[in-house]
């Protein structure tokens, strides 16, 4: 008798199917791992399952009761439970609080007893085997795999009435270090075992074998296989997950280029958070694309390389200049330019105009006799709405805001190109972006390079790096481990690339040192 | 702002006008004999103009997303610096005015240094720093009111008749002037929408946050010396104007940030905002007779005026909303960050606390209000 039943689910945003004809179905005591690569369909999933997506069509049930969608608490009526990937735990709070606030504190007369409360959160965290926390601890002191812990426990804080059935994890291992990997991968086991159905999300391959029952594997929003893990090999997995027959390239970690006087980008030793000394060298002309996992370094390189992030270690050198730590303002100066993957929080000054988005890099050629001159803003600003095909042409001077997604990446792209960058990092430059934006900003992109700048783009889009990209360089648990141009440069061998790990912890040591 | 909008009404962007001529008109009927007189328009405008240029004190580092609260025990302490030179130590009025705006900077420089290098919160530093200077005003005085400065100089400083206007009125005026030019038509007030608009975006683009932060906060002090300067000269020396002049202050700059245009910190509708609420004070005391209208009022407008603006959004909106809170409360129940990895940047950590800071505001003007309402 299976407990989650999906069935049919289909989904699609603007222009592109996020999940197709999808179904599932898991029972009591499963742990089902889900598989696919980034854009594959699988959040989409997570997100009509918590009640924030609605799908286009399809039912899923729980326990034989349907779910309503776009309702979060009747996922949680249901039994669903999730984890996701930011835990939503609070550091600074103990282990005790941090499971009480999503339910009530144990009272008596308005005042917490802190007994009843030490006693229940006790067994919460004994019924995953984590009995050797104090649960009185922050949170913020535990182990990377102990906090997964705690946010599993709180998910599965018994409740009477809406006992949980189904526990849906979304990539907890993606930024646990490997040795903790295995404490986890026990929790969850131990939570199974007392019946509970697992649907657990991952990148990483090694997983699905070692705590999987059976796995689905979803490409472009269809299951494309499934199967009991036992019955499916680990190179059929790499196969059906990249679209093609092919065996697995042993990992390889690239020396440091040589050094050259020309160069107008050197990264020397770069250690930033999880990047662990990266080191890369390139010319300008070139269009070099960075690939890897969230988590394994590659959505922070080219920040850290900016000084959007302060790196602890390392040298950067633009055009010859070295760049201190930490100083977007040198690094400009030097002749970079980086476009964040975040518009919102870190791209744009969203509550400005478009106009003074647009020029605040260089105010220099508008202040003219003691006046910065509104009409010279204004006739640059159209130039480049022009260019880059911005629209509303004269929406100027309204705020950033209110342009849609695509014309938003436009003008700050022109914020860029304005200055004339010998180094243009670009982090997801398309992302959340419509189709015909996207040509327009890849054009540009093309249209940098031929003019002798270095385009370095990050993306999780693969054809857009295959598109772009001369070369790939593909970054795995923080270090470059792979250079795909040529012949090797296809999405399956990307997708292979960034989806392989190390096997075994030694090889991890011999190479970070 | 120069294009001032030709024939739509726009009461969204000119309410405060119209309320003022609602003012105007309401109590020019309950007392005609004395509001609508030249002598009141006289008297209102240059009461209000150290008012006027305590709010352009608080309105520059707001631009930059940072609140002065020291602004007030700021003039105080300069403007009682300035007398007790003269008095004690037999200084020109010329010298203790240029002493006097030094303090000010020097408090500004002060107030920089915790904001910027040791990173605290601009709220708690600036209000730290007030109840510092508080102390000092005490020190400086032993506690005994000086007794006014004499001289010409010093009481021409701010008194002399310029067409029946006090000549504080000019140097509001002049000072908006140059806050205009300040903010509107140079990098530097570029760079400060831009830090208030989202000070990570403004960093990634090459702006120095910190410098000009400190700036902006050095600005502030400096005029808020002036103003208390001009306060002293104009009233005499008083232990303890300083805190009733930051509220009022406060309170135009958040309501001017629903005038003229809306959503954005601006000179002219802070003035405007001035005086609006000056009229208002003035009508409710002339027509009630009762004295702790003013707080009470100043209190209750604070509030509205920022309510107003949080309503309204743009950068207002930014500087003032507790982001994290919005995005708690767009989540349903038990299900945790509904977008895995998207961590909140510095910046947003930055704004969020300049939000706190925000928030308790209406909490403290209110508490103000009720305070002093007992005087």
């Amino acid at each position: 008798m299976s407990v989650l039943d999906i069935e049919d689910l289909s989904k699609s945003f603007v222009g592109t199917k996020a999940l197709s004809s999808f179904s599932l179905s898991l029972s009591a005591g499963e742990i089902h791992a889900l598989v696919g690569a980034n854009g594959s369909g699988k959040s989409t999933l997570i997100k009509v399952l918590s009640g924030f997506h609605v799908p286009d069509s399809g039912r899923v049930h729980v326990d034989g009761h349907a779910l309503t969608f776009g309702a979060a608490e009747s996922a949680y009526k249901l039994g669903c439970r999730f984890v996701h990937q930011d835990l939503a735990l609070i550091d600074t709070v103990s282990v005790v609080d941090n499971l009480h606030l999503s339910t009530q504190f144990p009272t008596r007369m308005l005042t917490i007893r802190p007994r009843n409360l030490r006693d229940s959160a006790a067994a919460l965290l004994d019924q995953i085997g984590l009995s050797h926390i104090d649960p009185r601890q922050p949170v913020g002191q535990l182990s990377a795999a102990e906090r997964t812990g705690v946010a599993v426990a709180r998910a599965l804080q018994p409740d009477e009435q809406n006992p949980p059935k189904v526990l849906v994890l979304d990539e907890p291992t993606a930024t646990l270090p490997i040795e903790e990997i295995d404490h986890l991968l026990a929790i969850l086991t131990t939570a199974a075992d007392r019946g509970l159905a697992v649907l657990y999300v991952t990148h990483h391959l090694d997983e699905v074998h070692r705590i999987g029952h059976s796995v689905t594997i979803l490409r472009d929003g269809q299951s494309v296989a499934r199967a009991p893990t036992a019955d499916i090999s680990r190179d059929t997995l790499v196969s059906l997950l990249g679209g093609a027959e092919n065996a697995e390239s042993e990992p390889e970690v690239l020396q440091p280029a040589r050094r050259a006087h020309d160069a107008s980008l050197m990264v020397d030793d770069l250690w930033e958070g999880p990047i662990r000394g990266i080191s890369l060298t390139a010319t300008g002309g070139e269009i070099i694309g960075v690939a890897g996992l969230t988590g394994s370094g590659r959505e922070r390189l080219l920040g850290a390389i900016f000084g959007a992030y302060t790196r602890s270690r390392g040298t950067v050198t633009v055009g010859g200049t070295p760049i201190p730590a930490g100083r977007p303002d040198a690094a400009i100066a030097a002749g970079a330019a980086y476009l964040p993957a975040d518009r919102k929080s870190s791209g744009g000054i969203m509550s400005l105009s478009a106009d003074d988005n647009l020029v605040i890099g260089d105010l220099r050629p508008f202040w003219s006799r003691l006046f910065l001159r509104k009409s010279a803003v204004a006739r640059e600003s159209r130039v480049w709405f022009e260019r880059l095909d911005v629209r509303p042409r004269s929406g100027g001077r309204q705020q950033l805001q209110t342009f849609s997604g695509g014309n938003q990446q436009k003008i700050l792209l022109a914020k860029w190109l304005r200055l004339n960058p010998q180094v243009l990092l670009l982090d997801e430059p398309t992302q959340g972006v419509d189709v015909r934006a996207k040509a327009d900003i890849h054009h540009h992109i093309l249209e940098a390079a031929r003019n002798r700048a270095l385009v370095l783009v990050s993306s999780t889009d693969i054809d857009e790096l295959l598109l772009l990209c001369s070369r790939v360089v593909v970054v795995r648990q923080g270090h470059i481990r792979d250079e795909l141009s040529g012949a090797r440069l296809t999405e399956s061998e990307v997708t292979r690339s960034f989806m392989s790990e190390i096997t075994t912890l030694a090889a991890g040591d011999g190479t970070a040192s | 702002m120069r294009k001032l909008p030709t024939i739509r009404l726009g009461f969204d962007r000119f309410s405060a006008i119209y309320l003022w001529i609602a003012f105007l008109i309401i109590f020019g009927i309950l007392s005609p004999h004395i509001f609508l007189t030249s002598s009141t328009l006289h008297l209102v405008a240059s009461e209000q103009a150290v008012s006027g240029i305590m709010a352009i004190a608080i309105l520059i580092p707001i631009t930059c997303g940072q609140f002065d609260l020291s602004i007030g025990a700021n003039a105080n302490l300069t403007g009682i610096v300035a007398v007790v030179v003269q008095i004690n130590w037999h200084w020109s009025a010329g010298l203790a005015v240029l002493l006097g705006i030094a303090v000010g900077a020097l408090i500004g420089i002060v107030n920089g240094f915790l904001v910027v290098k040791i990173k605290i919160n601009s709220f708690i530093a600036t209000l730290a720093m007030g109840s510092i200077l508080s102390a000092f005003v005490v020190i400086v005085t032993n506690s005994n009111q000086p007794p006014p400065v004499t001289s010409t100089a010093w009481n021409d400083l701010s008194q002399i008749s310029v067409g029946g206007y006090q000549i504080v009125v000019v140097y509001l005026l002049v000072l908006g002037l140059l806050t205009w030019w300040l903010l509107d038509y140079t990098p530097l007030g570029r760079y400060f929408y831009a830090i208030g608009g989202n000070a990570e975006s403004a960093r990634l683009a090459g702006v120095r946050v910190g410098r000009w932060t400190w700036t902006s906060l050095i600005i502030s002090g400096a005029i808020a010396g002036f103003a208390g300067i001009l306060y002293t000269s104009l009233s005499g020396p008083s232990l303890t104007f300083g805190s009733t002049l930051l509220l009022p202050a406060f309170a135009a700059a958040f309501l001017g940030s629903t005038q003229l245009q809306p959503g954005k910190f601006n000179i002219w509708g802070t003035l405007i905002a001035i005086y609006v609420l000056a009229t208002g004070v003035e009508g409710l005391q002339l027509v009630s007779g009762q004295q702790w209208l003013g707080d009470m009022f100043n209190g209750v407008a604070l509030i509205v005026a920022v309510g107003l603006a949080v309503a309204r959004g743009g950068s207002v909106r930014a500087a003032t909303r507790h982001r994290g809170f919005l995005r708690r409360r767009g989540q349903g129940g038990v299900v945790a960050g509904e977008e895995p990895g998207s961590g909140d940047s510095d910046s947003a950590g930055q704004l969020r606390a300049d939000g706190e800071g925000a928030l308790p505001t209406g909490d403290q003007s209110s508490g103000q209000a009720t305070a002093e309402a007992g005087h």
